[in-house]
């Protein structure tokens, strides 16, 4: 007899893009990650914010990574499970500066440097990578369910 | 995104709709720093803003840092949702002079 199999979450879902690095494919983005984490469970401010994370994540690739050029890849992977969001995003630009992650202080006036904080006030975790294949943002938010 | 100007007594006031973003912050950059030459006050309406990212606060900023140099008044009123929750993750709150109204906008500081 074989064994019996993992049965399956009772919702699962990897959604996968591939953009130019344009700001006007933002909108489309956004929209559909709103849907996700909104389908997952998430509250109307809690989708608005995790929206803007990843919104924020591919708005530093298109500035930072491959600085306005519009004609640069970047993938977008989501996956929502039952009681996560996992984002994986991709670009072959400029690696992240490390140190200039989360360095603009809050509360200030400063111009830019708004973006990572946000991410990373959002998201459970974030992590940035650079392989041979490219960068790699990876950022997860789990649900805490009431009750 | 779209941008509204009009006139109140003295004052300029700018009604914002839609998503202020990577995309199309900078046409609300052009609209504010075009008007601020030419006003002792400027309103901004965010009622209607559906989506305001970092780039949108950037701007924001920019023009608020400006006009502290001019004699102009630069205030914001009816956060929508999304604009308080942007506010709120980027702690800029306390930077601008913000307002619910626009009775209240328009009244001196």
């Amino acid at each position: 007899m074989s064994s019996p199999e993992a049965a399956p979450t009772d919702f699962s879902i990897h959604v996968t893009f591939e953009m130019l690095s344009q700001a006007r494919c933002l909108p489309i983005v956004r929209a559909t990650v709103a849907e996700l984490a909104e389908t997952v469970g998430w509250s109307e401010s809690e989708t608005r914010c995790i929206t803007m994370a990843v919104d924020e994540a591919l708005a530093n690739v298109i500035r930072h990574a491959y600085h306005g050029r519009t004609d640069a890849l970047i993938q977008l992977h989501c996956r929502a499970g039952e009681d996560q969001l996992e984002i994986r995003i991709r670009d072959t630009g400029d690696a992240p500066d490390q140190s200039r992650i989360c360095a603009r202080e809050l509360g200030c006036d400063r111009i830019g440097g708004l973006g990572t904080h946000i991410i990373r006030d959002v998201m459970d975790t974030v992590s940035y990578e650079s392989r041979q294949d490219g960068n790699w943002l990876t950022a997860t938010k789990r649900l805490r369910r009431k009750g | 995104m779209t941008i509204l100007v009009r006139e109140s007594g003295a004052a300029q006031v700018v009604d914002v709709e839609g998503d202020v973003d990577l995309g199309t912050s900078p046409d609300l950059r052009r609209t504010l720093f075009d008007l601020m030459g030419k006003t002792p006050k400027l309103a901004v309406n965010l009622r209607k803003v559906r989506y305001i990212d970092s780039s949108g606060i950037a701007t924001l900023i920019e023009v608020l840092k400006s006009t502290q140099r001019l004699p102009v008044e630069f205030v914001l009123f009816g956060l929508s949702p999304a604009v308080q929750d942007a506010f709120r993750l980027t702690h800029v709150n306390r930077i601008f002079r913000i307002v619910e109204t626009e009775e209240q906008a328009l009244t001196p500081a």
